[in-house]
């Protein structure tokens, strides 16, 4: 028997079947099927006819929304910053933006909600606003890490040519620095955006009165609804399938501009 | 092609060997028959883990109490001891009634296992359970440490909940127990306001309380609020009516109407519940399934939906931080609930020896001293009142029992718990909304205290649906 490379993949097409595969086909079973076991596609008309999940849908879709965008907002500078510097400053910036990461996410939303109580008195008066807060702050780590590698690795030569050849630095930035990073953003977007729709988990620990796609699934879940569950399960798949695709369409695009450009 | 069938031969090799080591390692158990192994399936953190220091000791009037090693390991040297048999525990833990459930119809084995009231009357409907044997509730037998110590109430309590005809204590022996009602902090909410559930949804204290996020609970609390009036003059009736063989009826017959009041789920009352709370909503806080105690104790909340056993924990911890918190059982009507211990037929599977094991196992758990040990540990009430033994009482009066230096005391009657007329503890003044108030209700509440039923499918399914319409953000309503 020959060895190839490809072997060494083996552990995790294993690892694939048994732990993706597997469970997703069930949960596909489970989307389609009723109680007794029969075909059905009552869920998955019941999910697009039903007000309570197309309400939480689009709720979700616009916390995550506002969570990205902050999140983009807020990590885009750092990450610039941080790639720009020289020096032995460098790795121990470079630190205190990573070190959060290594504490517990339950122990930093605990914290998080003794600072906004003291803050705003009362956080059942800003529900949105503070679910946002929460998800950003765990959240923007997984933003800033991507940008950052994007952003150190561009070529500063590229952005010395087009001030010498007579822009300003945000004509640099926006013709040059932007769209040679969108790499970077789509992927902070996809780590960002879809977690942000379901991870009612940082809800459970801040505060639970808002309600969005993770909790619903998790209310089916525990009333034994494991079809209806499941089908919304599927559809936010799908939601992300279609995201991923067209975040890739759009790399491409970008990538192909950059092409005809330089 | 070929290489993917290289993979797949591969991959079913990695298989073969997997399953031929589960064959064998099977083979193996041959040679410890002689071992029982029962499996335990518990919540966590609900029985004593031991390791006591020496000043954690309870010292009670005629003896001292400590758990040196976990109870597990006690029983299994108490069983060799007595029944001369080994034995092994496999034990594991639950999460929710939920999980059990769904565990158990994915095929887990366990023997003994300890869920809720309403999970243990739905797998009674089901037919999974095995019976206590006759052996078990003979309250002759000086062994049986269960029947002769479980609490009057509680025993009667339980024999009035039948499934199909056949009551439940047939096939359950209780372990902890405990009723709902508000944990609030006195500075903020006056006692004559938590006595009500309708404190819940008071606006004065919009967004200061907390719900719990749990369809039973909430639709519970919220059917307090709606039947407010009716449930007040039902309890009222049997007093006001001047025909003393009429009132003597009406007397019995509460227990029973009142468990059909507070279990409506009748399509009108379902949606009038589902607008209350909706309408509500925003008055709350949050709705909790474990922060609610941390809330209460740091501030953020001034009252909320609590279960007896947790609202100790929460005045506990309160102290220590220097706030005193106080405990109501609202004058509508409370709900009593109790964990039991129940064998799984497909467990058992008909061994006498498991289930005498089983059984052995819940009488060492009601002996006394491991009852302390537990309720120490644990923090919650037991369904064990010890009956002739004084233990349980004493250590009700060690934890919440008057002090020599206390100048104002007053009498606390616990008979109808436990079922002596001596049992009365005098304790400070406070306590009558604290602790003891908590732990052990006056009779007045365990009168207006029931069960909530056990739902079939499609009605629990409706009420899943309500509770799911009342926590999703719908931008039509």
């Amino acid at each position: 028997m020959y060895f190839s490379r490809k072997n060494l993949s083996i552990p995790y097409i294993i690892f694939l079947l048994a732990f993706v595969a597997a469970p997703m086909l069930v949960v596909l079973y489970y989307a389609f099927t009723n109680g007794e076991g029969q075909f059905t596609m009552t869920n998955f008309i019941g999910f697009f006819t039903s007000p309570n999940t197309i309400g939480t849908l689009l709720y979700s879709i616009m916390i995550a929304l506002s969570v990205t965008v902050l999140c983009l907002l807020l990590a885009y500078p750092s990450a610039y910053l941080l790639a720009r510097l020289h020096g032995h400053k460098k790795p121990i910036l470079l630190m205190l933006f990573v070190l959060p990461m290594w504490i517990n996410f339950t122990l930093r939303i605990t914290a998080l909600k003794e600072v906004l109580t003291t803050l705003e008195g009362n956080l059942a008066f800003h529900p949105f606003l503070n679910t946002v807060i929460g998800m950003t702050y765990d959240f923007l780590p997984f933003m800033i890490l991507p940008l950052y590698t994007v952003l150190e690795k561009l070529d500063t030569s590229l952005m010395e040519a087009a001030a010498d050849l007579g822009a300003n630095p945000v004509q640099v930035f926006l013709k040059v620095t932007l769209p040679l990073s969108v790499p970077g953003i789509l992927s902070g977007i996809t780590m960002v955006f879809l977690p942000a729709m379901t991870n009612y988990v940082v809800l459970d620990m801040m505060y639970n009165s808002t309600y969005i796609m993770g909790s619903l699934i998790s209310s089916y879940f525990s009333a034994y609804d494991w079809h209806n569950g499941s089908m919304i399960s599927i559809v936010l798949l799908l939601i992300i399938f279609v995201l991923t695709i067209a975040t890739k369409q759009f790399g491409d695009e970008a990538n192909e501009n950059r092409g005809t450009v330089l | 092609m070929k290489r993917f069938k290289k993979h797949f031969l591969l991959l079913f090799l990695i298989l073969l060997l997997a399953g031929l080591h589960i064959t064998l390692s099977g083979c193996g158990k041959k040679e410890h028959e002689d071992t029982l192994t029962l499996r335990i399936c518990n919540w966590e953190e609900y029985i004593d883990e031991g390791g006591w220091e020496e000043e954690e000791t309870i010292d009670l009037e005629n003896k001292d109490i400590i758990g040196k090693n976990s109870m597990l390991d006690d029983f299994i040297a108490w069983y060799e001891k007595t029944a001369h048999k080994k034995i092994k525990i496999e034990y594991s833990c639950l999460g929710t009634n939920e999980d059990l459930y769904n565990q158990l119809t994915l095929g887990d084995k366990f023997d003994l296992i300890c869920p809720s009231e309403y999970m243990i009357m739905k797998l009674m409907a089901e037919e999974k359970l095995e019976p206590l044997s006759d052996d078990f509730l003979d309250e002759t037998q000086e062994k049986n440490s269960y029947i002769r110590g479980v609490s009057p109430y509680i025993k009667e309590f339980t024999h009035n909940i039948s499934i199909n005809g056949e009551s439940i204590d047939r096939y359950t022996a209780g372990y902890m127990w405990g009723n709902t009602g508000i944990v609030y902090n006195p500075k903020e909410v006056k006692k004559e306001e938590a006595s009500s559930w309708k404190l819940l949804i008071d606006s004065k204290y919009k967004c200061r309380i907390t719900m719990k996020d749990n369809v039973r609970d909430a639709y519970f609390a919220a059917m307090g609020i709606y039947k407010s009036t009716e449930l007040q003059e039902l309890a009222m009736r049997p007093y006001l009516e001047s025909n003393l063989e009429r009132a003597e009826q009406l007397l019995k017959e509460y227990p029973n109407r009142l468990q059909q009041e507070m279990n409506d789920t009748s399509r009108e009352t379902m949606s009038a519940i589902e607008q209350l709370l909706q309408k509500n909503r925003t008055n709350f806080y949050s709705f909790e399934t474990d922060n609610g105690k941390s809330d209460m104790v740091t501030g953020k909340v001034v009252a909320n939906l609590q279960w007896s056993g947790d609202a100790v924990y929460s005045l506990d911890q309160a102290e220590e931080v220097g706030t005193i918190l106080e405990y109501s059982v609202p004058y509508e009507c409370s709900n009593l609930w109790f964990d039991g211990w129940v064998m799984l037929k497909d467990g058992i599977e008909g061994n006498k020896e498991k289930k005498d094991a089983c059984e052995a196992f819940l009488n060492f758990m009601a002996q006394p001293d491991n009852v302390v040990r537990n309720m120490y540990y644990i923090g919650y009430t037991s369904v064990i009142a010890g009956g002739n033994d004084s233990t349980i009482l004493d250590y009700a009066d060690w934890c919440y029992g008057a002090d020599e230096e206390d100048n104002k005391t007053v009498e606390y009657d616990v008979s109808s718990f436990f079922g002596r007329e001596d049992a009365i503890i005098t304790t400070t003044p406070d306590q009558l909304n604290r602790q003891l108030f908590a732990q052990y209700p006056p009779e007045d509440v365990l009168k207006r205290c029931t069960i909530m039923d056990y739902l079939d499918p499609e009605t629990t399914k409706e009420l899943n649906q309500m509770w799911i319409n009342v926590r999703c953000f719908n931008p039509f309503s």
